[in-house]
């Protein structure tokens, strides 16, 4: 009978396992941008959960859509952008791609990013659990496989549900959150999603991330964006790192139209 | 015969000082820092508890480092209690970079102690510490450190179904490594109210079963505790658990009508900023008394 469970339940490893499983198969993928690429030392890291939170218009889908067009174009891989506000521009990511000029290398990378939208939970759990079934049952690896999965706003999604005192919101944020991790663990997929700010009660002037207390030991990376609407300057910087203090910041500019790649 | 084994029956199997011996050889203090002022002994559950960027993970992994480290190796002593660790990752946000930054830190910092002198290491903590450090770059002993992170045992778990399938294994596992001549020392739990609220949603939206329970919460938590409680009778080791608190912290002042079961030594003046935040406790009743 222990048998039977011993085959169910997940093996044990050991440490020196789980070293190698990291550098075999958990590449750090570009984000775009070699300001952020400094500060999270070489990127998102595959396999873990990145959390972008920042007020309303301070860059983040732009960061979303630079970081999607980098690893279309360096990493050779596949991305899924799951957008729930209606803000994707095929345009604006064909800026970011550098090899633009040509045009049939442009197409490819742009073919290598799927899009979808979902406007609530049960259609992203639906979207989701489709996901891994298509990822568990693709036999041999080819070249392009999924490497980054955006949620554009994943905050749209659950705070509808969140709210009072009843744990079925909560419940459903969490079981989205473990899905993402679980997706991004056994995969090896980074994962980015947004969330927006809202203001911490009674102190005024103060913001905090959105969906509560609960989410905040979901994401493995949260990285604070902010605006400064003089100059559009971004200041990204860390709130929460696994293996990195947090408070460390870097400056970026967003990419104009007619700007050079680096 | 009867007044024999009457006899036998009163005159007691060993002295006080046989048994004290016995007990402070099998189940000895364990000083692992960072929790070095606590005192631990095996069978002990200790449950951290804070805020969610507060560094718990963090105790743990030093923990861990502790207890995988062995006493001595090739001359050079470590302190450490040469264990296995079992880590349960219910958060599944372990990360084993970390873990191997700083147990190459520990042995680099073992290695500069146990060759040059100790107050060496103070002089050069108290100026520069870059030069101190260019000086004396000592490669670390590459074999003893792939033999601690062997000591460290790792499971992921992303529901309860698994946690307690897990937990039931377990005993079995550890008959397994102690085979193997390894013992163990310490069972780690990260993050012991991960599942809360998803128990509590399938309570609620529990069918009706006849003849199984139903995953509720209160009998996930049950569960767990009697598996360690098993477990704890059999075999001398320490329980780590942490746990996030859930609920946002709220002044008292705006914080009326909800049962308060933890400290709070607020002043009694709302208007003073600077007040400790009350966490509430949300684990069901049969998790706080395995204390």
């Amino acid at each position: 009978m222990l048998s039977l469970i011993e085959l169910q339940c997940r093996p044990w490893l050991n440490g020196l396992e789980l070293l190698e499983d990291l550098q075999r198969n958990k590449h750090t993928l570009s984000t775009g941008d070699k300001g952020t690429d400094s500060l999270l030392q070489g990127g998102f890291r595959e396999g873990q959960l990145t959390e972008l939170v920042g007020p309303s218009s301070s860059g983040k889908t732009q960061f979303c859509m630079q970081a999607a067009a980098s690893v279309a174009e360096n990493h050779l891989g596949r991305v899924l952008y799951l957008d729930t506000g209606n803000s994707f521009s095929a345009r604006r990511i064909a800026q970011f791609i550098c090899s633009s000029s040509d045009a049939t290398l442009g197409q490819k990378v742009m073919s290598r990013i799927s899009f979808h939208t979902v406007y609530d939970i049960y259609t992203m759990f639906d979207t989701l659990q489709g996901l891994e079934v298509t990822l568990r049952s693709q036999m041999n690896v080819n070249e392009y496989r999924l490497r980054l999965l955006v949620v554009d706003s994943i905050s749209s999604l659950i705070t509808p549900i969140l709210g009072g005192s009843g744990s079925q919101g909560r419940a459903l944020m969490v079981a989205i959150g473990y899905l993402l991790k679980k997706l991004a663990h056994e995969h090896s997929i980074a994962i980015l999603v947004t969330n927006h700010t809202v203001g911490a009660g009674g102190e005024g002037g103060k913001t905090k991330p959105a969906l509560g207390e609960t989410w905040k030991s979901i994401p493995h990376v949260r990285l604070l964006q902010s605006r400064d609407h003089k100059n559009s300057n971004c200041t990204i910087s860390i709130l929460k790192h696994t293996s990195m203090p947090s408070g460390q910041t870097v400056k970026t500019m967003t990419r104009k139209e007619n700007q050079q790649c680096l | 015969m009867g007044e024999e084994e009457a006899r036998s029956w009163i005159r007691g199997d060993e002295t006080a000082k046989q048994m004290l011996s016995r007990v402070l050889k099998d189940r000895a203090f364990m000083l692992l820092p960072p929790l070095h002022r606590v005192p631990l002994r095996a069978g002990n559950v200790v449950e951290i508890t804070g805020a969610s960027p507060s560094a718990k993970t963090q105790i743990l992994i030093q923990a861990a480092i502790s207890c995988i480290l062995p006493k001595t190796w090739n001359g050079i002593h470590y302190g450490g209690l040469g264990k296995l660790v079992l880590f349960l990752d219910l958060d599944c946000r372990f990360d084993v970079l970390r873990l191997s930054q700083m147990l190459k830190h520990r042995l680099l910092q073992a290695n500069r102690l146990g060759n040059g002198a100790w107050w060496q290491l103070e002089e050069s903590n108290v100026k520069s510490c870059k030069a101190a450090q260019e000086k004396s770059k000592t490669v670390f002993d590459e074999e003893l450190y792939v033999s601690c992170m062997k000591r460290f045992l790792y499971v992921r778990c992303y529901d309860s179904l698994e946690l307690l399938s897990s937990l039931k294994t377990l005993h079995y596992r550890i008959r397994q490594q102690e085979a193997c001549g390894s013992q163990v020392g310490v069972l780690m739990i990260d993050s012991i109210g991960a599942f809360h609220w998803t128990d509590r949603l399938s309570s609620s939206l529990a069918l009706e079963t006849h003849n199984r329970k139903s995953l509720s919460l209160t009998n996930v938590v049950e569960t767990i505790v009697q598996e360690l409680k098993k477990l704890l009778q059999v075999h001398s080791l320490v329980v780590l658990a942490t746990k996030a608190t859930i609920y946002e912290e709220k002044y008292p002042a705006l914080e009326n009508n909800r049962k308060f079961s933890s400290n709070d030594d607020y002043s009694g003046n709302a208007a003073i900023k600077a007040q400790q935040p009350l966490i509430r406790e949300f684990m069901p009743s049969s998790w706080q008394v395995i204390f």
